[in-house]
């Protein structure tokens, strides 16, 4: 299975997450919004400028940035 | 004690303390009002609530004491705000009992992430109670949650409630009421075996520490040490255990991690624990299509449409402030005008008419007249607060607002500074990185609050012509737009270099819910309206009475009596030449009189002027209507003479009478003029007249400034005092705004020009003039440095803008 990070999917796709890395309080703070491997999750819209991202997870909509997205790695 | 029954029915009668906690946006507040009845914010963005609110709830005979928390998504303690919510469990905030027992508020249409940290919250095994509320949200969703399978699950009672409509709350106090009785029993979840046993060494590892702690930490505690690794809590532990302690818990760590992350291990066993239980609690109908936030976000986050809906909501919020309020404005100012007339006419001569007739009316008038604009503000805040706009704006903002090293959650703080500085200030502490918040902080006094507003309204209704740009836009409405970026644009360049310089810090994560768009409720809009309309007119009432009163004392005394003899003379001096029937003429007390039907037409002339000058804008048409009604009035006094000799001689009497009226006021002015350069008041004036001078400024407006330290919008109360002292004033519109546009220099040219205005408005666009907002800088922050930084940075600021402001602008022929 190929795998890619989040920041890179485009509008629409749906992934799985496979692992969540960053610096500790990044982690654990996506770890706790219910960014988690196992968790599928799908790219909604990109803010105006480009940055944030708007994702579903877990049923609720969550902005984070491309440079967060990026630690978040998903099945492709 | 004597009396049984009473002392019985305090036995029965007990007292219990419970904490609200959620996740933010789970209607807390909302579920907090309807048990307590207190009025309290309630908001739909998350992390409204930054500090705990307290009230009373009854049932039968006990007494509640309800502590609304923050909403946090987790008990890890990163931002203040989630902060506050673990220490108040713990009942470690000064000033907040311990609570007996928790009510976990849980977003049905959001359970699992809800659950996270509810799952937290109940290993503490306090009694506890779940409110499971947004079901209808969740239906609406095609979600259905099973509550009494939830309940069994979690081994706690849950109730199903909608504040809004009233709907479960006598069954949640009973519920309570119930449960608090009952010891509660920690909620064990399957971690892996290494964690577990981890937990457990360092729990015993603090309890041999606890005696040195002064407290005996509890289990749960030592599974968020464990995990969190850092924290208040982890710091008082290194400074007590030292080097040795440190050591041990990296070790402990180690061992627990079993290869990842702690982090991960707790939130893949939560999350499991989770998603095992909604298999049997939840049931998802997939609905076709997208929900009603989906489509509505389709718009409103959209690259062009939602920028555009942005910059448009921002726009119509400035037009309607500026010109809705036009008729309320009106009103308050003619009803404190006649007021004064009224009370005036009641009163003798001397100090106390002048106090209340010169100080209070026209110092209070001139600030309620604000009142209207602040409420219009406030309705928008509160609109798209309660919409779930706020959130969608942060999203918007984040990537702007990360270039000057902010971030999207700077937004919220930033634009409620347009409100007030100190909500904004408070409402930094939803902003996790400390750096980023001290930012936030300082930045926020610079965005042009509702305090400023009056400052603004007043000189541009006094010197920007009611002319429309481009056929639509006033060009009223124009200048304040721009005064409202000149805290902006300060703002911007000091923020980069405080984030360059002394507040560096690494980028920090900006994950925001975007809650689900929900209808503003009449009700909670009115009530943010009715508090905010409310403590305005309080500090109206309070801190500007004072002020105005103090401003008065110090502009009336010392009240010298011999400058009253000398003008005293001089209005003798003046009446010498006149008859007595011309000196003793009032129009008052001899109405009927022939000279005072002469008044009459004269004044009919007046008001047709007027009339004609709103009317008429071609200056040459003006021009002969005048004449015309010069014409008509001179007919009709030409009449009245003709019918009589004495009518004849009245009409003599009555021309000389208004000239010795126009000398008689010019010495009152004079006499007003001197009293107040003698005064206190204006004494300081004078001393700082030197600074002020290359700002366009004289005496008194540099005196109206150092009046102003308190609040800013007490400058317009000032001045209105000050140029009631000053006897600039004419009957006819004793509206402050004709006051300063007929104020005059020593040598008779005006004393506010356009860049005189535009040097006042730039000024208080970027002073800190506001007591408030310094002490809550102090609170927030736990020191002084800040506000004393922020005192001397804006002023600063503010002298070298309004200088150039003035500069700039005189040499254009402003
Ligand atoms: N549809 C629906 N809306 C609700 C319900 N309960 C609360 N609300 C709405 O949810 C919004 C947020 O409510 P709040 O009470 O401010 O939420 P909170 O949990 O205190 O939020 P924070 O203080 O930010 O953590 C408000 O607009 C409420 O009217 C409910 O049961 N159903
Ligand atoms: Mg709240």
């Amino acid at each position: 299975m190929s795998s890619q990070t989040l920041d890179k999917l485009p509008i629409g796709a749906s992934a799985t997450v496979l692992d969540v890395a960053g610096e500790p309080a990044l982690q654990q703070r996506l770890l706790e919004m219910g960014v988690l491997p196992g968790v599928q999750v799908s790219i909604v819209r990109f803010a105006p400028l480009g940055d944030p991202i708007e994702i579903k997870v877990m049923g609720y909509s969550l902005s984070l940035r491309k440079s967060e997205a990026a630690h978040v790695t998903v099945s492709a | 004690m004597s009396d049984t029954t009473t002392s019985g029915r305090h036995a029965r009668h007990d007292k219990h303390t419970i904490a609200v906690m959620g996740n933010p946006n789970t209607g807390k507040s909302t579920l907090f009002s309807a048990l307590t009845g207190t009025r309290q914010k309630v908001a739909n963005f998350p992390g409204v609530t930054v500090e705990a609110k307290i009230g009373t709830a009854r049932f039968e005979n006990s007494e509640l004491t309800v502590i609304d928390l923050p909403g946090t998504y987790s008990l890890s303690a990163r931002s203040p705000d989630e902060r506050v919510a673990t220490e108040a469990l713990l009942g470690r905030i000064e000033g907040t009992p311990k609570p007996d027992g928790v009510l976990i508020v849980l977003d049905a249409s959001s359970l699992d992430r809800n659950l996270y940290l509810g799952t937290q919250v109940l290993e503490f095994g306090l009694p506890a109670v779940v409110a499971l509320t947004m079901m209808d949200v969740a239906e609406a969703r095609g979600i259905t949650v099973d509550a009494k399978k939830l309940s069994e699950t979690l081994g706690v009672p849950v109730v199903v409630v909608n504040a809004p409509k009233g709907r479960g709350l006598d069954e949640l106090k009973s519920t309570l009421h119930r449960t608090l009785h009952h010891p509660g029993k920690p909620l064990e979840l399957p971690y892996p075996e290494d964690f577990t046993r981890g937990v457990g060494t360092l729990h015993e590892n603090l309890c041999d520490l606890g005696v040195e702690l002064g407290f005996k930490p509890t289990r749960p505690e030592a599974l968020r040490l464990l995990v969190d690794g850092a924290g208040p809590f982890f710091e008082e532990c290194e400074e007590v255990g030292g080097e040795s302690w440190t050591r041990q818990f990296f070790e402990i760590r180690e061992r627990a991690a079993g290869g990842r992350s702690l982090s991960m291990v707790e939130a893949q066993t939560r999350y499991g624990a989770i998603g095992g239980w909604m298999r049997d609690v939840k049931q998802t109908e997939t609905r076709e299509g997208r929900t009603k936030t989906d489509v509505v976000d389709g718009i409103l986050t959209h690259k062009v449409w939602g920028s555009l809906v942005f910059i448009l909501a921002m726009g119509l919020i400035f037009q309607s402030i500026y010109s809705w309020s036009g008729p309320m404005m009106d009103a308050i100012d003619g009803g404190f005008g006649a007021l004064g007339d009224w009370v005036g006419g009641m009163l003798s001569e001397g100090a106390l008419k002048s106090l209340i007739v010169d100080g209070v009316i026209p110092g209070v008038g001139g600030v309620l007249i604000f009142l209207p604009q602040i409420l219009i503000l406030f309705l928008f805040i509160a609109i798209l607060e309660d919409l779930g706009y706020m959130a969608r704006a942060a999203f918007l903002m984040d990537r702007l607002m990360s270039r000057f090293g902010l971030n999207g959650r700077s937004f919220i703080p930033m634009l409620s500074g347009f409100a007030c500085a100190v909500p904004a200030i408070m409402g930094t502490r939803v902003i996790e990185d400390r750096n980023t918040r001290l930012t936030t902080i300082f930045l926020a006094p610079f965005m042009s609050c509702s305090a400023r507003l009056p400052v603004y309204v007043l000189f541009i209704a006094a010197f920007v012509p009611e002319t429309k740009v481009l056929g639509f836009l006033e060009l009223q409405g124009l200048v304040l737009f721009a005064m409202y970026w000149v805290g902006v644009l300060a703002a911007i360049p000091t923020a980069l270099v405080l984030k360059k310089g002394i507040l560096k810090s690494k980028v920090t994560p900006f994950l925001l819910e975007l809650p689900s768009y929900k209808a503003p409720r009449i009700k909670a809009v009115a009530r943010t309206l009715l508090d905010r309309g409310g403590s305005f007119v309080k500090r109206a009432g309070t801190i500007i009475l004072a002020v105005s009163i103090l401003v008065w004392a110090a502009g009336y005394f010392p009240h010298s009596q011999r400058v009253d003899d000398q003008y005293d003379a001089e209005i003798a001096t003046a009446e010498a030449p006149y008859s007595e029937s011309v000196v003793k003429f009032d129009p008052e007390t001899d109405p009927d009189s022939l000279m005072a039907k002469f008044l009459e037409a004269d004044e009919a002339h007046d008001a047709r002027v007027a009339a004609l000058a709103e009317e008429i804008t071609d200056d040459d048409a003006l021009e002969t209507a005048v004449a015309d009604s010069k014409k008509k009035r001179n007919a009709a006094m030409a009449e009245i003479a003709a019918s009589s000799t004495e009518a004849t001689q009245a009409l003599n009497d009555y021309v000389a009478w208004k000239e010795l009226s126009e000398a008689r006021g010019e010495i009152e002015n004079q006499r007003a003029g001197h009293h107040l350069e003698n005064s206190f008041l204006g004494r300081a004036g004078h001393l700082i007249e030197p600074a002020v001078k290359p700002l366009g400024w004289d005496w008194r407006i540099g005196m109206a400034a150092i009046a102003s330290f308190p609040a800013r919008e007490v400058i317009v109360a000032t001045l209105g005092t000050i140029f009631n002292l000053g006897g600039d004033q004419d009957e006819e519109s004793d509206s402050l705004r004709e006051v300063v546009k007929d104020a005059r220099r020593a040598d008779g040219t005006p004393l506010f020009t356009l860049a005189t205005g535009l040097s006042i408005m730039v000024f208080f666009a970027l002073c800190a003039q506001c007591a408030a907002t310094l002490a809550v800088m102090r609170r927030e922050t736990n020191s002084w440095k800040w506000p004393v930084a922020s005192f001397l940075y804006m002023t600063g600021l503010a002298y070298v803008a309004a200088l150039v402001t003035y500069q700039v602008a005189s040499a254009w022929g402003a």
